[in-house]
């Protein structure tokens, strides 16, 4: 065979492919989850069920033979090409056409009186011949010179534009719907605005003396303090170490990574046993003043506590960034002119840092917005957006429709927050960074600010001890809440118990369902959340597309909204047919994937960012195509970026709560939610132990992933070193 | 077999939104013949060369290569090697791995893919290095081993994307004269990007130069040099001036130049080496007033000026310089002027 | 390459395994203390052999779970929690009819309930409502009624549950409307909210939280007081002189449920005396509803208790339920 037949019967080859594979599943796998009431076909597939009156489904099933058809005249032709697109769309809209209770609108029940008995979510069936009606228009695309021709990244531009587009776009899309139908399905703007402007969304009381603030104003009122004071910290914490002669700057910076891997809850639990009403300090200070110890930490106090405690080292590192960043010369330039420390620190170092500042000050405010886990614990009654989103799905009076408002508030706030960001630094260019070697050694403090740092720093460092103390002592004596320290195991007992008995290895402690459940997701959920991000990373880096733009914005976009915000989002539009996959697995796995693909994505872009370009293209003009490519010659190359995807990915999977809290089932609980129980119950040395648990597993996964990705041999010289760190 | 076609371009267009890189080229490349795309940058010989390797894709027109249109085909489908700017050798490889990695991903096995590369290796002098990582060797070894590369796979096209940018200024000659040397001994068609004249004119058997998108020429070296089509050509293959005047009765007339030029009669352009000025002291016939007189190493070069043009002319050492202020009579000889508009 | 085998074999084995439902699981949607949760499921589970899948929630939580899950369910038995929300459930049928064999060894009010749902819902357990106070907290005189919680010295120190979440609150609400009149009672609960610090999502969190003394008061039932103080905290259990409403804790099958088998395994289980005979053994000291089972020595005893005649079948309709829980959305609440 002449290379040119190769290429050809490879490329009808994989048309063939997807033609058996949309045969397969219009034919013979069963359509739908759960066969709907009354179905009884022949065989449960798309065939199947046309054939017995469900007409409706005739449309998809006649796609395939017009699409052999079409195939044989033309494969890369226009109506072929058209055939598949119109099948896609079919598809779609066939799936929400018939809802589960019936058909959406009325036409169609005249025309199919089978479609009152509705119909339920996609099966196998279903979502495969999604799957191949993309693959074929991908194919299609490609011989038509899409993606300068290579099939594989054709495949993943539209394979990837499509989850997004179901697993970030449809669910908002479907929340913003949920806002605006009333309490009897109706769809108007009158239950909206009533939501939207209900006094305990706005209310000032709290302001003007009275009890209480209307749930947005907490939230910002909260946000707005916990990034003023984190960022103050975090700028002291950074001056002292890039300014002073501080010995432990590495300790410090390890120990920044603390907060990443500490499930949530925790640290609000270790709040309350050192401040709660009985708590060691509370109960300290009352003796000293004798006063009646009082719940004086729940509420805005005790969450500006424990955030202020997570988000420190995150605007420690942006702004350790900034300050290392400032050249030395500037500022002797400015004592050569005859300023002394103090002004120089107010009238240069100052003004360089405000960029830095305003990206950390920012990034807190986002994070304190999202903050679910710390509000839950310590908030007693003062409740947050993120929390009263929660309550509105999860009590007894379930209510979508005040939920999806909240939510949409909450997603307006963090993308102002984010737009904000972004004007601010993309305004102000100061880069003294110039390549040039920076000569000048960096000025030392001024004495006075000196000494604030320090006394900023050290009650900081102290609180963040003596609750890193309780979460390690916590879980192994009898009662941490009343103090009783007498060591036990009976919680590690409780939660990981096992025995070999006669039918082999049994678990009985209550924390092994959510723990091998929570490692069994984050085990699928971080290399494939890699995967995507890199892949998506290269595509934006190295391919060009029509809609490249709002490809790009769209991954960015998925960045932006707040976890309880996707929970809520997930449970709007996956409850329900076409696409019904709450209470399963993959519903987990798949939240955690578009969750934090983003940061694999940025990791992906900066390490390409490095790599020239070039290697790839001579991968492919050596006859490699987008795929042999991407794993021989990409992958080896950005492995730091790999690790920091899967590392990151993996450790949000495993301590991530505010999306997941509405996902999990009693088949399929994860730990962080089996934790948030523990601790509404009032256990806490459970809480801890199944926290420290936690801990220990993940810093063994990241050893092992390290293990398992390995070192790059590039020679002697070490390039190519991707420099990301996760903002999240 | 000589003549049949390699490479054919038939109005090839690639427009990168309301950008046009390449303006409806239309080109065919024999069978074993080196071909140059010389232009400066933005010209589109880039862009042409890729889109030969299928890098890019035309907007509209047709590719073909060894016959077979290969307009919407990706780069991995179509046999051609390619020699980069930054050679693009895989870091994480070693030498033979990177010679060894086309045949490989071709579907051959991996004994047979090695067996080639060592083959090639030795052919071109590399045989010690198989094992070394690119990291370890020096700028020409790793130009060689993007060569073999490129060449393993008896490629239909071999392309060269300014091969020798990266190469020490006094090492280019020879790497040129192996790559000249290797392109005849393999007996491979070869398209080669640069936008040195000088090394254009000294591996091509043909040149294509490039200007704004468009051809500006297509000719052999001696073609260019000697009859530019356009000013622009004339002023980018070597140095030129350019005089405009008009012919008159089968004469080209400006100011006080005066040279017989067959042609239609009009307003004309002409191109006048340097090395092809004669000067000598003295008034009579055109004239000019030295304004330089600049020593470099081979030769002598004089910025003169005249009635008609600032003039560049290059004299041969053997001849004594002039001071510059000194009024000057210019010989130039009836086959000196090439008109050029 | 063999990695991304081993991946992908993993991977579709994981999805593939909820399509094949795994032979013998049980889906346990749990409304008591956790503690009582976890031990029925180890013991079902020792017994059986029945890998039990347990999630703890408030009834209330559950009851909404289910409404969700409606349709298409993923639990197979509710066990446990208040009557009310497992009326409810019975009354639009998300939960299943099965007439146990066991029904013969139940006490009278276990069967009532089971009459009243249509077999839908079983008694498995009684216990009145009443509060616990830590006695290191609360000076001189004690709290003995209802409008003792109205004192000023208790002003923010008071919790209970809030009743879209759980059952023992939504018992509160119920009581106090029987007690005093529906208006009446809101005003109480107006006046009361002066003094609650917080309305947790699990009813008997209030009285864990008297027992560490992050509150002084925690209005629950009254044996999970007594369960405090057994184990050894400073609580005392209240009857309130004004009568009490009390608890018929119920157990329901989920309609459709995925494993019906056994689920009905579990049902008749879970009323057998030694099953019953478990929460002693995990601190819940509920009066069971197995004629047979022991009745714990530190249960309060019922007859001893100002009991009202409680109107299972009036405040257990979704009517009543819904609207009284509105009612206290939009008067109480709201105030938050």
């Amino acid at each position: 065979m002449t290379p040119d037949e190769i290429r050809a019967s490879r490329a009808a080859r994989e048309r063939l492919a997807w033609l058996v594979l949309l045969a397969l599943a219009v034919l013979v796998l069963p359509w739908h989850r759960a066969m709907p009431t009354d179905a009884t076909p022949l065989i449960p597939s798309a065939l199947g069920l046309a054939a017995e009156g469900r007409g409706w489904l005739w449309p998809v099933v006649l796609s395939l033979p017009l699409l052999v058809w079409a195939g044989m005249r033309d494969a890369a032709g226009r109506l072929f090409l058209g055939l598949a697109l119109a099948g896609f769309v079919v598809l779609v809209v066939q799936g929400f056409a018939v809802g589960l209770r019936g058909p959406a609108f009325d036409g169609l029940a005249a025309v199919f009186p089978v479609a009152a008995q509705g119909q339920t979510g996609f099966g196998w069936g279903g979502f495969v011949a999604g799957l191949a009606f993309l693959g074929l228009i991908a194919h299609t695309l490609a011989l038509r010179g899409f993606c300068r021709g290579d099939r594989f990244s054709a495949s993943a531009v539209v394979f990837i534009v499509a989850l997004l587009g179901l697993f970030v776009f449809f669910p908002i899309l479907k929340l913003a719907t949920a806002a605006f139908v009333g309490p009897d399905g109706e769809l108007a703007l009158g239950p909206f605005r009533d939501r939207l402007f209900a006094p305990d969304i706005w209310r000032l009381d709290c302001l003007t003396g009275g009890r209480r603030c209307g749930v947005v104003i907490n939230s910002l009122m909260l946000g707005l303090l916990a990034a003023t004071i984190s960022t103050a910290l975090g700028l002291a914490l950074a001056l002292i170490v890039a300014r002073t002669s501080f010995r432990f700057k590495q300790t410090l910076r390890a120990l920044s990574i603390l907060p990443i891997i500490t499930p949530p809850f925790v640290v609000g639990v270790a709040i309350i046993v050192l401040f709660g009403r009985t708590g060691l300090l509370t109960q300290f200070g009352a003796e000293v003043f004798d006063v009646r110890p009082t719940r004086w930490v729940y509420g805005l106090t005790g969450i500006l506590m424990a955030q202020v405690l997570a988000f420190t080292p995150i605007t420690f590192l942006v702004l350790l960034g900034t300050v290392e960043a400032i050249n030395p010369t500037l500022e002797e330039a400015s004592q050569t002119l005859g300023a002394g420390p103090v002004k120089t620190f107010f009238k240069i170092t100052w003004p360089l840092l405000r960029p830095g500042i305003a990206a950390a000050f920012l990034l807190a405010f986002i994070e304190s917005l999202a903050d679910f886990g710390n509000p839950i614990v310590l908030g007693g009654g003062f409740e947050v957006l993120s929390t009263r989103i929660f309550f509105a799905v999860a009590g007894a009076r379930y209510d979508l429709g005040h939920a999806a408002t909240l939510a949409m508030l909450l997603l307006s706030l963090t993308l102002i927050a984010f737009w904000l960001q972004s004007r601010w630094l993309g305004r102000k260019s100061y880069v003294t960074v110039t390549g040039k070697s920076d000569a000048g050694l960096a000025s030392t403090l001024p004495f006075g600010l000196k000494g604030v740092a320090w006394a900023v720093v050290i009650p900081f460092v102290l609180f963040t001890m003596g609750v890193y103390i309780v979460v390690l002592v916590g879980g192994f004596v009898h009662d941490i809440g009343r103090w009783d320290l007498t060591p036990t195991f009976a919680h590690l007992r409780t939660a990981f118990a096992f025995e070999i008995g006669a039918s082999g290895l049994e678990f009985y402690g209550s924390a092994w369902n959510s723990m091998k459940t929570t490692l069994l997701v984050s085990a699928i959920a971080a290399p494939l959340t890699t995967a995507v991000g890199i892949m998506t990373a290269w595509l934006v880096a190295r391919q060009d597309f029509a809609g490249k733009n709002a490809f790009e914005f769209g991954t960015m976009l998925s960045f932006a909204i707040p976890g309880t915000v996707v929970g809520v989002s997930y449970v709007a539009a996956f409850n329900v047919p076409p696409v019904d996959i709450t209470g399963t697995a993959a519903i987990l796995v798949i939240c955690f994937v578009f969750r934090n693909m983003p940061v694999g994505m940025r990791a992906g872009l900066a390490a390409f960012a490095q790599i020239d370009r070039s290697m790839e293209e001579a991968s492919q003009t050596m006859g490699a195509g987008g795929a042999a490519t991407l794993r021989r010659v990409v992958l080896p190359l950005v492995k730091p970026a790999v690790f920091t995807a899967l590392v990151y990915s993996f450790v949000t999977a495993m301590t991530a709560v505010s999306a997941v809290i509405f996902l999990v089932s009693a088949r399929h609980n994860m730990a962080t939610a089996y934790i948030m129980g523990r601790v509404e119950a009032g256990e806490y040395a459970l809480a801890i132990t199944y926290s420290t648990v936690l801990m220990i597993v993940m810093i063994i996964c990241i050893v092992l992933i390290q293990l398992l990705v390995g070192a790059r041999k590039l020679g002697r010289r070490r390039e190519f070193q991707g420099q990301t760190t996760p903002a999240e | 077999m000589t003549d049949e076609i390699a490479i054919q371009f038939a109005d090839v267009t690639k427009r990168y939104g309301t950008a046009v890189a390449v303006d409806s080229i239309s080109l065919s490349i024999t069978k074993g013949e080196m071909v140059t795309f010389l232009g400066p940058s933005g010209c589109g010989k880039t862009t042409s060369l890729r889109l030969i390797a299928g890098l890019e894709l035309p907007t509209s027109g047709m590719v073909r290569i060894a016959g077979r249109d290969v307009s919407q085909r990706a780069a991995s489908e179509r046999n051609v090697g390619m020699v980069f700017q930054s050679y693009a050798l895989f870091p994480h490889m070693n030498v033979l791995e990177n010679v060894a990695y086309g045949p490989m991903i071709r579907g051959e096995p991996k004994a047979t893919a090695r067996e080639r590369a060592h083959e090639i290796l030795e052919q071109i002098g590399l045989k010690g290095l198989s094992e070394r990582l690119p990291s370890e060797l020096s700028g020409g070894q790793q130009q060689r081993v993007a060569v073999a590369r490129a060449i393993v796979q008896q490629p239909d096209v071999l392309l060269f994307d300014e091969p020798l940018s990266n190469v020490d200024a006094k090492l280019r000659r020879k790497v040129r004269g192996e790559i000249r040397e290797l392109q005849k001994r393999f007996g491979l068609t070869a398209v080669y990007v640069t936008h040195d004249q000088e090394e254009a004119l000294a591996v091509s058997d043909r040149i294509v130069v490039m200007q704004a998108g468009q051809i500006a020429q297509i000719g052999t070296p001696r073609d260019l040099y000697e009859r530019p089509a356009s000013p622009f050509v004339a002023d980018f293959i070597g140095d030129a001036n350019l005089v405009a005047g008009h012919v008159k009765d089968g004469r080209f007339i400006a100011a006080d130049l005066n040279l017989p030029l067959a042609g239609t009669d009009g307003a004309a352009q002409i191109s006048l080496r340097p090395e092809r000025i004669g000067i000598a002291p003295g008034d009579a016939g055109p004239v000019g007033t030295v304004r330089s007189c600049t020593y470099l190493g081979s030769r002598w070069e004089f910025e003169i000026e005249t009635g008609f043009a600032e003039l560049l002319a290059s004299r041969p050492m053997t001849e004594a310089p002039i001071a510059p202020g000194t009024r000057v009579t210019l010989t130039i000889p009836e086959t000196a002027p090439i008109r050029v508009a | 390459m063999r990695k991304t085998t081993i991946l992908s074999a993993t991977l579709a084995g994981f999805i593939a395994a909820p399509i094949a439902a795994s032979a013998d699981e049980l889906v346990l949607y749990c409304s008591v203390q956790e503690e009582w949760c976890r031990l029925m499921a180890e013991s079902f589970q020792r017994e059986t052999g029945i890998n039990v899948l347990m999630t703890r929630r408030s009834s209330g939580e559950t009851y909404a779970q289910l409404k969700a899950e409606e349709g298409q369910p993923r639990g197979d038995v509710w066990w446990g929690g208040t009557g009310d929300p497992h009326l409810q459930a019975a009354e639009e049928g998300l939960t299943a009819v099965y007439e146990s064999p066991m029904l013969a060894e139940l006490q009278d009010w276990a069967v009532s309930q089971a009459n009243a749902s249509g077999m839908r819902t079983v008694g498995i357990y009684a216990g009145a409502l009443g509060y616990g106070f830590n006695t290191e907290l609360v000076d001189d005189p004690a709290p003995a009624c209802w409008a003792d919680l109205l004192d000023d010295r208790f002003r923010d120190d008071i919790q209970v549950a809030n009743p879209n979440s759980s059952g023992t609150a939504y018992t509160l609400l119920a009581t106090l409307v029987q007690i005093m009149g529906e208006d009446e009672a809101f005003e109480f609960l107006g006046e009361l909210d002066e003094n609650i610090s917080q309305y947790t999502q699990s009813g008997a969190a209030p009285i864990r939280n008297a027992a560490t003394g992050e509150t002084a008061i925690g209005i629950v039932f009254m044996h999970d007081a007594v369960a405090q103080a057994v184990q050894g905290a400073p609580i005392a259990a209240v009857a309130p002189c004004e009568g009490t409403g009390y608890e018929i804790g119920s157990m329901s099958l989920v309609e459709g449920g995925p494993n019906p088998d056994n689920a009905r395994a579990f049902y008749d289980w879970a009323l057998s005396p030694e099953a019953q005979a478990l929460g002693a053994e995990a601190n819940s000291f509920q009066v069971p509803s197995n004629r047979n089972a022991p009745v714990p020595p530190e249960s309060p005893a019922l007859d001893q208790i100002t009991l009202i005649d409680y109107d299972f079948e009036t405040y257990g309709s979704s009517d009543t339920r819904q609207r009284l829980l509105a009612r206290w959305d939009d008067e109480i609440g709201a105030r938050r």
